[in-house]
């Protein structure tokens, strides 16, 4: 590829950032716009520092926590929901109305069980991505080709290995969709559960990168750290992403 | 050809009868009624009749994944309840494992059947003699939706073939071909059934298929079958020489056997092509 087309990608970009740099020198006195310049410098010190990093990574650690324990709860509620139709059906109705509570109105709830660290954030966490790990783990294991199955037991498979050699990955591509959901999802809520508990910041705060974010807000009215702050929570679910896609990639042959 | 009447059936199928219900009205559907049937070791079985006959019904029944409402099936004097690895089923659409590759597909049945399953390296080279015998040779590391329809239909046989199955079972397996791969696939069937060994040694196959010209040139038996509900009208024995070659097919024997099941079979198939309702 040339140059010229390699560059591309970053042009409009480019030109949005000098426009706002311009707008913000402008009305510098009478607004509170951040500026690109201010916020490259409060990047620097923040990276600089390990307080960003640092900030992240504790997060991140909560989300990986929160989303391992759910997603391994909807894989089996999941499967036994789609593979048992008297489990499905008696479960449904209590799924359906979990489903649409908002993560963090458990918060009240889950201050008072776990207290203002990670069990109280992963808890958050997990109840978000539970949901989308187990529509689309049930949905997964529903649209099976009920031939192949049929093929496995025409071969003398027993059950329980049918459900660990056809119906596990038959279902994986769904199990690919529904983790980069529940990632997703997850990744949004700790930083509202993180930003909710900042606010006790200074004694027993939560700490993270929401934390991070509400300090800036309360105490010191920076706009500059928020906006790192945004950026980074932005650049770390990218990478997430680009993380399970490769990994998807590595472990569906089958489908490039 | 030995007379078959004279030996022990290897399956037996007594009075099958299968009846659907409609869940919601309750109605009932005859689809079989008392079919008789018995299958003997090493024959090559043919089942004929009109969409809708019932052919597939009474081959799941006999791979015991459907059930009978009433009448019995019995293979070797046992009865056939569910599945197993002793009866090997060729689907029409193949039911390949599309996440697995030619190589893993066909190595499926020897590595995760409850009944004796085989170690990595017997499983290695008993893999290794069916790819060869169906000709996958090159293509162990593709993936089913990277084949040819005729190139999934030699690895679901070879699938089947590597369970080491007594009894073969197939339902449709050309249909969904092109005209001149199903003609080569035919000959192959033939000659990887093993026409110059002795009965015993060969395996017994269920053929169900829609084409009489298919059923004369591959059964020993023909079971012609008809619709509403479904039964078998007559079982015709084709008396052709084996080894079978393409030429077979001009011959007057061969056109006189075929003609007779077309007359059998042909005013329903006329019927079928008019819609009543």
């Amino acid at each position: 590829m040339s140059l010229h087309l390699r560059l591309r990608p970053f042009i409009l970009p480019l030109l949005l950032l000098a426009l706002w740099q311009i707008a913000a020198m402008a009305y510098a006195q009478t607004s509170r716009m951040p500026v690109p310049g201010d916020v490259l410098t409060m990047g620097w010190t923040l990276v600089s520092s390990g307080e960003l990093p640092l900030a992240l990574l504790q997060s991140l650690k909560r989300v990986l926590l929160g989303f391992a324990c759910a997603a391994s709860l909807a894989l089996v509620v999941g499967t036994a929901m789609a593979a048992f139709e008297p489990i499905g059906r008696n479960l449904d109705p209590i799924v359906e109305s979990f489903r649409p509570i908002a993560p963090i109105a458990l918060l009240p709830l889950a201050i008072l069980w776990f207290g203002t660290g990670t069990p109280a954030a992963a808890f958050i966490v997990g109840y978000a991505a539970f949901f989308p790990m187990l529509v689309n783990t049930i949905h997964g294991v529903r649209s099976i080709d009920q031939g192949v199955i049929r093929a496995a037991r025409t071969l003398g498979v027993s059950r329980f290995t049918i459900l660990r050699t056809v119906v596990l990955p038959g279902a994986l591509p769904n199990l690919f969709v529904g983790a980069r959901l529940a990632l997703g999802v997850a990744w949004t809520s700790i930083i509202a559960a993180e930003l909710a508990v900042g606010a006790k910041a200074g004694g027993g705060g939560s700490g993270g990168i929401g934390q991070m974010m509400f300090v800036f807000y309360a105490y010191s009215v920076d706009l500059s750290g928020i906006i790192v702050c945004m950026i980074g929570v932005g650049l770390v679910a990218l990478i997430i992403d680009r993380g399970v896609r490769a990994l998807e990639f590595w472990m569906l042959p089958w489908k490039r | 050809m030995e007379t078959l009447e004279k030996m022990t059936p290897k399956i037996c199928l007594g009075g099958i009868t299968k009846e659907y219900i409609a869940p919601r009205t309750g109605q009932r559907t005859l689809a079989i009624a008392d079919v008789s049937l018995d299958v003997f070791q090493g024959e090559f079985l043919c089942i004929v009749g009109p969409s809708g006959c019932g052919k597939s019904t009474i081959l799941n029944m006999i791979a015991g994944l459907a059930r009978p409402s009433r009448g019995e099936l019995v293979m070797d004097g046992k009865p056939i309840r569910d599945p197993g690895a002793e009866r090997g089923v060729v689907f029409q659409d193949y039911a390949l494992f599309p996440w697995k590759t030619v190589r893993e597909n066909i190595e499926f049945g020897p590595r995760y059947r409850t009944a004796g399953p085989l170690s990595a390296s017997e499983r290695d080279r008993i893999v290794r003699h069916y790819i060869d015998l169906v000709s996958l040779t090159g293509a162990e590391n593709k993936y089913p939706h990277e084949l040819s329809g005729g190139m999934r239909q030699r690895c679901a046989f070879a699938r089947a073939l590597a369970n080491e199955p007594e009894v073969l079972l197939m339902d449709e397996p050309f249909a969904a071909l092109d005209a001149q791969t199903r003609l080569i696939l035919q000959e192959e069937l033939l000659r990887i059934w093993g026409e110059e060994l002795p009965r015993a040694a060969r395996k017994t196959v269920v053929f169900i298929t829609h084409g009489i010209d298919e059923a004369v040139y591959l059964a020993d038996r023909v079971a012609v079958m008809s619709n509403n509900p479904g039964h078998i009208k007559t079982i015709m024995t084709v008396d052709l020489p084996r080894p079978r070659r393409e030429s077979l097919r001009a011959t007057a024997e061969f056109q006189k056997l075929a003609d007779a099941i077309w007359q059998l079979i042909r005013h329903e198939a006329y019927e079928a092509t008019i819609d009543r309702h």
